[in-house]
Formats: structure tokens, sequence, C-alpha cells
């Protein structure tokens, strides 16, 4: 599946975030009707890239998108260092080298935001552990847009001020803890 | 209301504002993917306090005074010292090395933003003894941007960074012979600009203006639509003498672009590709 029929599941989560994630990925059941979009905020000029740390993943392709990448199901897209990833009406991801937000480039709420301003048909959203606020925002508008959203639950997330600047604003589909977080992907697919 | 907050642009207001820009200041901004366009009229629409487009719109008809500062403000400036520093080691070892034998240089930074760019060739060349052949042109839509280029001063903040990405592509070598610290700035040697035009131009409504060994556009063409992309890299490609070299950003890439098939990759990751023959 190709372009705006794929299903988009956006990941956002910065630090205490990276490990969960990869576990995820690992179990997380091939599924060709959707791309996740992973944003997650790392160092600069990182010694290893994303791509290598996640490691093989089953069946899934993984991979940091060039600009204007079409979107395909069974595709993981890493936000790339140092850029902002967005999702654009015509089916395909930008990148932008636009200034930093909440000192993030990725930024979880750039990423957001685009695809409520795409009108993207279908997607949905899960923020993570993470030392600022990024992403609140952007939730925020998804959840307006009527998108399905989930937040990690503070108790459960290793740094809690992400997930916690998100429920400050809005009441999330879920609040889950991170070992649900296949499950409620899956949830999120499946409405 | 939160800080974060961004207006919605709705596409008749973008409409309203293509049409403006092209008949009043002849500039075309409707090739620029929309998702970062429409962040940045929201931004610009925040810093001004301005209710919604339409406010902006008028203004831009009313007072052409703003104009250049607005172009200023809705482009990306973002760039800095050897960026990219594998790229620069590909250009330092794979393309220079073509041109040893050559009399004369010519090299066109197409989107040179505020000069950081062309001052890292401007020392490649130095540190591979070629500066005195080279003629180095700098072109951008954004003419504050090209003033800062011009005077080759920057915040001394970004001093580390700059002397570890030199070190990275030439690690003898030494940020203090190009540049020194003046009144808290980080002031580069005029005598690296000796060779060096600086010029306003768009690439978008602009034709092709000579021919060059080396063409670097790197970090434009993402703001760029697919079918843009593909205009703008046919005059880059029309710009290179065969043989010549082109690179663009690291995340870029010439998918969408007929063009492509008139260049063969040198270093496919590191963009860097040569025209036929
Ligand atoms: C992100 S900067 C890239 C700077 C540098 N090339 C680098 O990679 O570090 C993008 C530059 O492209 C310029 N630009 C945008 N649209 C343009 C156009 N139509 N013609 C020429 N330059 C343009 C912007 O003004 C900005 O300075």
């Amino acid at each position: 599946m190709k372009g705006r029929e794929v299903f988009l599941w956006v990941v956002g989560g910065s630090a205490g975030s990276f490990t969960p994630v990869r576990n995820y990925l690992h179990q997380m059941p091939y599924r060709q009707e959707m791309a996740i979009l992973l944003c997650l905020h790392r160092m600069r000029n990182p010694r290893i890239s994303m791509i290598e740390a996640l490691g093989r993943v089953p069946e899934w392709r993984v991979l940091e998108p060039d600009d204007k990448t079409f979107v395909e199901g069974g595709f993981v897209y890493v936000a790339p260092a140092d850029y902002h990833l967005l999702v654009e009406k015509e089916g395909y991801l930008s990148l932008a080298v636009d200034e930093p937000v909440h000192f993030s480039r990725p930024s979880i709420d750039v990423l957001l935001q685009s695809v409520v301003q795409a009108q993207w048909p279908r997607a949905g959203a899960a923020l993570l552990s993470g030392a600022n606020r990024d992403g609140a925002y952007g939730m925020y508008l998804f959840h307006k847009a009527g998108y399905f959203t989930a937040v990690q639950d503070p108790a459960d997330a290793e740094i809690a001020t992400m997930p916690e600047a998100a429920l400050a604003l809005f009441e999330p589909k879920v609040r889950f803890p991170i070992s649900q977080l296949v499950e409620v992907t899956l949830q999120a697919l499946s409405l | 209301m939160f800080p974060e907050t961004l207006p919605e642009i709705a596409d008749s207001d973008l409409e309203q504002f293509f049409q403006i820009m092209l008949t009043q200041y002849g500039y075309d901004f409707r090739g620029y993917a929309p998702a970062s366009l429409k962040r940045r009229l929201g931004t610009v629409l925040k810093r001004y306090g301005l209710a919604d487009m339409r406010t902006l719109n008028q203004r831009l008809l009313t007072q052409p005074d703003y104009c250049e500062r607005f172009i200023n403000e809705i482009t990306v400036s973002t760039t800095e010292l050897f960026r990219d520093p594998s790229a620069w080691i590909a250009l330092k070892t794979q393309a220079l090395p073509l041109f040893l034998s050559m009399p004369q240089l010519r090299i066109w930074h197409a989107g040179a933003s505020t000069g950081e760019e062309v001052l890292s060739m401007a020392i490649l060349l130095t540190e591979m003894g070629l500066y005195d052949r080279a003629q180095l042109i700098a072109t951008d839509i954004d003419k504050r941007s090209l003033n800062q280029a011009q005077k080759a001063t920057y915040p001394l903040r970004n001093r580390a960074l700059y002397e570890q990405n030199l070190k990275t592509v030439f690690p003898l070598s030494s940020l203090d012979k190009y540049a020194r610290e003046e009144e808290g700035q980080l002031v580069f040697r005029q005598e690296l600009l000796r060779n060096v035009l600086y010029l306003q131009h768009n690439l978008v409504s602009e034709g092709v203006f000579g021919l060059f060994e080396i063409v670097l556009c790197r970090n434009v063409l993402i703001y760029f639509t697919p079918e843009l992309q593909d205009r703008v890299v046919m005059k880059l490609v029309d710009s290179l003498v065969p043989g010549g070299v082109l690179m663009i950003g690291t995340k870029e890439s010439l998918f969408w672009c007929s063009a492509a098939k008139r260049l063969v990759a040198i270093n496919e990751s590191e963009r860097l590709y040569r025209r036929r023959q």
C-alpha cells in the first residue's frame, strides 16, 4: 500500500524512550497497510546511527527517509538527526532544517502538526517518555483533529515530563504502560 | 495560548499570497513544499501578531519595504562551516582531484545563505593550494543573508562546532588560521573572500548564468516540491561543464529529477555527481 491510503502511526519520545522503542519494533507484527514514523530526540552527530542502533527488525523495512520519499506501508521511517520530518498532502515525506522546536530537531510537534495540516485520512500517535514538552501540543492537535492518541502513563515512564505535558492539555484515547505499546498500536490500526 | 501554537493556514489564503508575491514582486512560491511553507508563514504571523493570512497579504500589498525582510523571514538560513563533514571529505578526495590540472576552477554555491558553505570551500581550496585559480559565485534569493555572508562574521558560540567540523576534514588544520575573535564575534579573514562574488539570484524564476566546474546546491531542494526539484536540478546540470561536479544535500535525492540521467554518481551516499561528457 502507498501514499495517502497508508495508516500513519507516529511514535514520539525522548530521554528514556530508545530502548523500549527498539524492543517494541522487534515485537510489532508486520502490517503492510501501516507505516511507522519514529521521531526520537537524540544527540547531534551520534557515534552510531539510529538505524544501526535499532538493529535488524524482522519484516519491517527500517530507514531514514530521504527528502520527498513516497510513504509506503510496511516501512518504519526514522526521522534523521538534525532534520525535521514532515508529512505532505501528496503522500510523501519532506525534510526541513528550520530552527529547532523545544531545542529539538527533529521535533515531534512539527511532525504531528504536518500530519494534521495534510489532513491525512488515517493516522494515530503515541507519546512516550521524555525530558521536555515537545510533542504535547502536537498530540493535542491530533486529538482535536479526531485522530487516535495514546500517551504513556507518566508513572510508567522513565522520565515523565513529556507525557505529563500532554496529559495537562487533553485526555488521550488511552494511557498505557510501555509494555502494551504493541496492543495499543493494533487497537489504533483496527479503528 | 501555548507558545508552540501556529495559526492554521487555508489553501485559499495561500493562493492569494502566491499571487501577490508573483505579481507584485516576481517571487514564485507555488512550488515550495506546502508543509514547511505553511509553518514558516505561521511563524511570521505570530511574530507580528497578525490575525491571519489575509492581514499578512494586505501588509505585503501595501508595504513594499517589508518584502526584503519578509524574504529573509520566510526562507530558512540554517547552515554551518563544513556541514556534514563526510561530504566535504568526499569533495576533497574524490572531486577536487579531478580539477588539479585545470587552469581555472569556477564554482557556484546556489542557496549560499549566510556564507559558511562558501567559506568552507574557500578553506578547502586554500588547504589544497587551489584557491588562486578559483572563482566562486555565491547566490541566494535572500539579500539579507548574502549581506551577512559578505561580512563573514558569526556568533562566537558556533566556534567549537566549526573547529570540530574543520578538524574532521583537515585534522592538522585549525580555525585560528582562518578566523579570529573580535568583539565577541568570530570573524573570518577577508582574504578568503577575495575570489568570491555574491549575487542575488532566484533558482526558481531565473535562468542559468554561467558555466561551472563545480556546483553546490545543498539543503535548498528540500524546500521544493518534486516538480520544482526537477526543474531546478535541470538548471544546475545545465550550468555544469561536461565532467563538472554537482553536490546536493546529504538527505536530498534526485529520484524525481529527469536530469539525473545526465549525471553519474561519484559518491552516491555523499550525493556527489558528475555530468556525463
Ligand atoms: C538551509 S539553507 C542552505 C545553506 C547551505 N547551502 C547549506 O547547505 O548549509 C537554504 C537557502 O536556500 C535559499 N533559497 C530558498 N529558495 C531559494 C530560491 N528560490 N533561489 C535561491 N535560493 C533560495 C534560502 O534563502 C536559504 O539561504
